[in-house]
């Protein structure tokens, strides 16, 4: 049987549009994966749960500006606690200019406002084995 | 004028329309009225060709009559742009207030005529510059706020006794800190609060449906707020609206502009029932009611939810509160091109349909108007892609001769179908939030955000499916092609905000500050209006986060409904 595919979604920080934070939760639900979605949280806060819902991935939906502090911030806690292998996934607006930075450190891929549910499930399928 | 019997157009001239129409579907359509079924984004459905047959039950003066009076469907205003343009109010709000400033000029100086102030998100969720739960949001996606100093900063020689100020606070609890610092603000430059003009958002669901945070306030107290806000105007600001009820942000979050409009109003209708039990009149606060409206592409449901939300709104002034003053009838409304519909691949299309949407507001008798920038799926615009906006509000006002004959749509037998329809489909929705409870029944037990997400849900869907077709993503999209554009970077903010933050704590009376803030958290607890004792604790310098958190601690906090 095929592992179930666990994402935790969250808005991170103090943003405030959650329509494509929900809309991708259940569209991934709709491709039989499990979804925690958190609403609003801090890295921290992020980072626990992933921790205590054992995540394959954590989605990250972003519009305010904050994508290149706190994205990468999740990726370096995300480590300290020693969950190198989580996925972790940005969504939202964000430059272009930022996507190679964010890349950098450590985020997998950054989906626009634009890219198709099965963009996203097939991508995650590749790297969640 | 009592039950007019009088329907537009002749009884036996209809019978005669949907006669001939039978035959002409028959002989010369030939039954090539297209394969699919059509409906408009609302759902509601489009027939290929319209009549008078359509508006049997159409009655001139009841249903239409002119502009400036009842039902208002017509305009507001009699003579509508003739007598005053809308407002070109284009939103800036990035970066320090000193940044913000300068955008804010540039704007006027280009000829904006109004100011439209957006706040980042630690300002519009209640925290200072310095708070660690601010960081990597300062001066992002609108300009930083903490103090009374911050405020003086941004409007540093704006004439605001001349010019209307729409101060974008979204949430009753930042925006009775914010509307408390722009008062003390002109009562210290000498200006009479009399003499200020300008807006707040100021609407509950901004807190409690639409934008969730880690930490809100409930939806009982973040109304009581809003009402505050709302009572304290219409006693000291008679020009300022102290409500914008925010169908915006409903709509990009995702509802139909139906729904939109119907829980704008149930919102009015919730706040217009607390004052009176307040022992306020309808007349001492109506009239200063606004309404903030999204419009998205569907160019003729738009126009048609502009024209149907003004007779919704003058019945329940009217009919349910028995409203005598005019203006408290009127409903009076910003629009905001709608950034949902904004694409991030080929980015310069979002010009034509902003143009659209913005002409759709001025055909739908809009008062004041923000067409956004192309570049807005990618950050906040640029300055040129600022300008391209202004200068589109400015060829839609000069160059079209659009704004010069008072509803020019009305008599399309279409126009005024849909207008109907539409009218029929609010009132209808508006009974089903009040059959629940009311608007702050249906927030508190996650109705309304089981609604919203639900249509964002679907709509989605339809977009994958590609049954809603969108110009170079699912429709026509281009291979491979890298969208080259220059976009906007917000200065460095969060630095000088604490450095700004460390010098106020440094130099204000520490005994005045701890007095006015401990009688702010007693008042939370009384039934008295709070605005009095904020603007006392802003004028002591106290600093928004301060405030807020006084808020957070004396209100509690509750949870969002999640997915």
């Amino acid at each position: 049987m095929e592992k179930r595919i666990k994402v935790v979604m969250a808005k991170l920080g103090l943003d405030i549009h959650w329509r494509g934070a929900v809309v991708v939760s259940r569209m991934l639900r709709d491709e039989g994966m499990e979804v925690v979605y958190l609403g609003n949280q801090f890295p921290e806060q992020i980072v626990e749960a992933a921790s205590q819902e054992g995540a394959d991935v954590v989605g990250l939906s972003t519009l305010g500006g904050n994508h290149s502090i706190l994205g990468p911030k999740v990726v370096r806690l995300l480590k300290e606690k020693g969950l190198d292998d989580v996925l972790v996934l940005m969504g939202g607006v964000i430059p272009p200019d930022d996507i190679p930075k964010l890349k950098e450190a450590g985020v997998a891929e950054v989906f626009g406002p634009e890219s198709r549910i099965d963009t996203i499930s097939t991508f995650i399928r590749s790297k969640v084995i | 004028m009592a039950n007019s019997e009088k329907k537009l157009f002749d009884q036996e001239m209809l019978q005669r329309i949907e006669a001939e129409k039978v035959r002409w579907n028959k002989e010369t359509l030939k039954g090539k009225a297209g394969e699919e079924n059509y409906y408009t984004e609302s759902g509601i459905p489009i027939d290929i060709l319209y009549t008078p047959a359509h508006l049997k039950e159409l009655d001139y003066f009841q249903d239409l009559g002119f502009p400036g009076e009842a039902p208002y469907v017509r305009g507001v205003y009699p003579n509508m742009y003739r007598g005053r343009l809308f407002t070109v109010r284009q939103l800036s709000g990035f970066g320090a207030p000193e940044d913000c400033n300068i955008r804010i000029k540039f704007l006027l100086d280009n000829g904006a005529t109004g100011v439209n102030i957006v706040f980042d998100l630690p300002t519009v969720r209640g925290y200072n510059s310095d708070d660690p739960e601010a960081e990597g949001n300062v001066g992002a996606c609108g300009v930083a706020i903490d103090s009374l100093e911050d405020m003086e900063a941004l409007f540093e020689g704006v004439p605001i006794d001349e010019i209307s100020s729409s101060v974008v606070t979204h949430m009753p609890s930042t925006t009775v800190v914010l509307m408390a610092m722009y008062t003390v603000m002109a009562e210290k430059r000498g200006i009479p609060l009399e003499k200020l003009s300008g807006t707040n958002q100021n609407d509950f669901l901004m807190e409690t449906t639409i934008g969730s945070a880690p930490e809100i306030l409930p939806p009982k107290a973040s109304f009581r707020l809003q009402c505050d806000a709302i009572e304290y105007a219409s006693k000291n600001l008679p020009r300022w609206n102290p409500v914008s009820y925010n169908g915006y942000n409903l709509r990009e979050a995702g509802t139909s502009a139906v729904q939109e409009v119907a829980i704008a109003i149930a919102n009015a209708i919730a706040t217009a029932e607390e004052l009176i039990r307040r022992g306020n009149k309808i007349d001492d606060f109506a009239k200063r009611m606004s309404f903030f409206w999204d419009l998205c592409n569907d160019f003729f449901e738009e126009i048609a939810k502009c024209r149907a939300s003004r007779i919704v709104f003058q019945e329940v002034m009217r009919d349910r509160f028995n409203a005598k003053d005019i203006k408290s009838q009127l409903m009076r409304f910003h629009v905001q091109t709608a950034g949902i519909t904004l694409t991030a691949v080929e980015p310069l299309n979002n010009i034509a349909r902003s143009a659209i949407q913005g002409l759709a507001a001025i055909l739908g008798g809009s008062q004041s108007l923000h067409i956004d920038s192309f570049d807005e799926a990618y950050s906040a615009p640029t300055e040129e892609a600022a300008l391209v906006s202004l200068r589109t509000q400015q060829i839609l006002q000069t160059e079209t001769n659009v704004v010069n004959t008072v509803d020019p749509l009305a008599g399309s037998y279409y126009v005024e179908t849909l207008t109907q329809e539409m009218a029929k489909l609010i009132r209808e929705y508006v009974a089903t939030i009040e059959a629940k409870g009311g608007l702050v029944a249906v927030t508190e037990n996650g109705w309304l955000h089981r609604e919203i997400s639900d249509f964002a849900y679907k709509q989605q869907k339809k977009i994958e499916s590609g049954e809603h077709k969108i110009v170079g993503v699912n429709y026509f999209p281009m291979e491979h092609k890298e969208t080259d554009i220059d976009v906007f970077r917000y200065p460095e903010t969060e630095g000088r905000q604490k450095e700004k933050l460390a010098q106020l704590r440094q130099k204000r009376d520490q005994g005045k500050l701890d007095k006015a803030l401990g009688i702010l958290r007693d008042k939370c607890h009384s039934d008295e209006n709070i605005m009095p004792y904020v603007k006392d604790a802003v004028e002591a310098l106290a600093t928004l986060g301060e405030i807020e958190e006084i808020f957070r601690e004396e209100f509690g906090l509750w949870q969002f409904p999640l997915a």
